[in-house]
């Protein structure tokens, strides 16, 4: 009999996956330092093909802002406030999903906006390669997933107790989301029409000890060797991708919430949190995963 | 050449570490003898509930003397596919034909369980491997898979004993403490442990064990730790550490319980070499 797993079987079991401490991330005597301050509730935190970072101040703000990579902050897109999640699609379209008007939303490079939906809940999104979009609705329960006809469908309910933050493999067959009124990381597997399946409690943060139940997870990222990052109360967590923790970063400003994650920069090298009214970075010896690329296996990590 | 010395010293140093665990052999028990009766081993799939939209191999292995109106002892093995393999460290199912024959061990039905993995929608798209979610995670789900799941399943064609007592679980690394979890949440069911190179680390919580072990009610259980000198020192923890911890905390606690530590690495090969003894003391009495 033929085994199914025989790709598997071949590997010792015990060579599955190598080890991934935080040493293989961080860089030694380097620290958090500020990109842009002076705003109330920095998120939405993305890149481009360049490694320009663009975000929102969901509290304070009226644009879409973009930082480009001599560190200069201008507004990319005026006149829209209330954007709690942005990404990049293949398209070369930029994705929103306005909280505010309760809405999700494109721009195109310079500005016109086009209405996906309306009267939705969206909290932050995730645009694969083809041009599936996947939103949380952190108040319902829900994951949607606008496909790229424009259809919208639930693909998830009531799994998730808080669907918040959202990413995907890097070869974009599993689709995670961080729960932030639980304490995992949730994946599901992406089917070949664009519907979830297979949910499962796949990584467990780490909880602060005054709420040993909830981590207040919340916006995500994955790296090139399929490492995932998700921001929550008690700082930056990095999972393997086996979903094995791999260690937790502090926040560089522990008196105010960490809310989104994204590599930029210079080679997609610099992690980005938004942490309250103020972005910051730091220099890794890692790289982000681009969705609005194709498709790729995880890069095999240093020795 | 100024790193010569150095680079001189690491290679001797690995050298070293590589012989030692090397050293440890499959011994004559772990091979096929002539005269011994041969088991019968099938290999089979299984898609859980359980773990949704898992799906893995596992092994059943038969011994030749079984007779189906006497329910067989049970043992299970995590990483099955190591174990049940012809060539391996362990060979199971040859060590079991030698070890029933010889009145060693009592008549045991083997079941070799693989991790599940949820394969990809897409081709070139990598499966969700599951491994770690089920082994070193501190819950019951592993052992309900195998009661609600595994146990009917191999029960359909099987008379298997529904005494703890005779039901063993057995596993490497991750499949070690997935072992140990398994009887500590359902000693009803399981009763008796084998680890070998055990991770009792923080991997996902695993670590408090020799904490939790002290202050908790004694169980029904016998564990056999096996740990080597030169396993895992990493970001989950240490290994032979935690095994000794394992070790201390069991006997405090007044348990059946036995460490075997040896000068290993984090490989099957001393757990594999020393497997007829391992088997013969978990089943000590019980022929």
């Amino acid at each position: 009999m033929k085994s199914i797993l025989s790709l598997l079987l071949a590997l010792p079991a015990l060579a599955i996956c190598q080890d991934m401490p935080l040493s293989q991330i961080l860089i030694d005597g380097d620290d958090w330092e500020v990109v842009t301050e002076g705003h109330e509730f920095t998120d939405g935190l993305s890149t481009d093909a360049e490694g320009n970072l663009y975000f929102s101040d969901v509290k304070g703000g009226d644009a879409v802002y973009k930082v480009d990579l001599a560190g200069k902050t201008s507004k990319f897109i005026k006149d829209a406030p209330g954007i709690s999640g942005l990404q990049w699609g293949a398209d070369g379209r930029l994705y929103a999903c306005v909280a505010r008007e309760q809405r999700v939303v494109s721009f195109s490079k310079d500005g016109v906006e086009k209405e996906l939906v309306k009267e939705v809940r969206p909290n932050d999104l995730v645009v694969t390669h083809d041009g599936n979009l996947y939103f949380t609705m952190t108040p319902t329960k829900e994951i949607r997933r606008i496909d790229p006809d424009g259809k919208m469908t639930v693909v998830s309910e009531g799994v998730v107790n808080k669907p918040n933050g959202i990413t995907l493999s890097r070869d974009q067959g599993t689709l995670a989301v961080s729960d932030h009124g639980g304490k995992y990381v949730w994946a599901f597997r992406i089917e070949k029409d664009g519907t979830l399946s297979a949910p499962g409690n796949y990584m467990t943060m780490r909880t602060p000890a005054s709420k040993p139940e909830i981590a207040s997870g919340d916006g995500m990222a994955t790296d090139v060797h399929g490492r995932y990052y998700v921001t929550s109360a008690e700082g930056l967590q990095m999972f393997d991708p086996t979903g094995r923790m791999g260690g937790v970063i502090a926040k560089p400003d522990k008196d105010n919430h960490l809310v989104s994650v994204c590599f930029a920069g210079k080679g997609h090298a610099y992690l980005h949190v938004a942490n309250g009214g103020i972005i910051y970075r730091r220099k890794t010896k890692t790289r982000g995963a681009l969705f609005f690329e194709e498709p790729k296996s995880n890069e095999a990590p240093p020795k | 050449m100024k790193f010569a010395p150095f680079a001189a010293l690491l290679l001797l140093g690995s050298a070293f570490l590589h012989a030692a665990d090397e050293d440890y052999k499959p011994g004559p028990e772990a091979e096929k003898k002539e005269g011994v009766p041969e088991g019968k081993v099938t290999q089979h799939q299984w898609t859980s509930k359980i773990f949704p939209g898992t799906v893995r191999d596992y092994w059943i292995y038969v011994p030749a003397q079984y007779k189906k109106d006497t329910p067989a002892n049970v043992m299970v093995f995590q990483d099955g596919g190591g174990f049940v393999r012809e060539k391996g460290a362990f060979r199971a199912p040859t060590v079991f034909d030698n070890l029933i024959h010889a009145g060693d061990i009592p008549v045991t039905i083997g079941i070799f369980i693989n991790p599940g993995v949820v394969p990809s929608a897409k081709e070139g798209q990598q499966s969700r491997k599951n491994r770690s979610f089920e082994y070193d995670t501190l819950s019951d789900q592993y052992a309900r898979f195998l009661l609600e799941e595994i146990l009917p399943e191999v029960s359909k064609s099987y008379s298997l004993t529904d005494d703890p007592e005779k039901r063993a679980i057995c596993g490497n690394s991750s499949g070690g403490i997935c072992a140990f979890t398994v009887a500590w949440e359902r000693p009803d069911a399981f009763r008796k442990v084998v680890s070998h190179i055990g991770s009792f680390t923080n991997i996902r919580g695993g670590h408090v064990y020799p904490a939790v072990i002290r202050k908790a009610d004694k169980k029904p259980l016998r564990v056999f730790l096996q740990e080597g000198e030169n396993d895992l020192d990493n970001l989950h923890g240490n290994w032979p550490l935690a095994n000794k911890q394992m070790a201390e905390s069991l006997k405090f606690a007044g348990y059946d319980y036995t460490l075997v530590m040896g000068t290993g690495r984090h490989s099957g090969r001393h757990g594999g070499a020393i497997f007829p003894d391992t088997l013969r003391w978990i089943w000590r009495d019980a022929k």
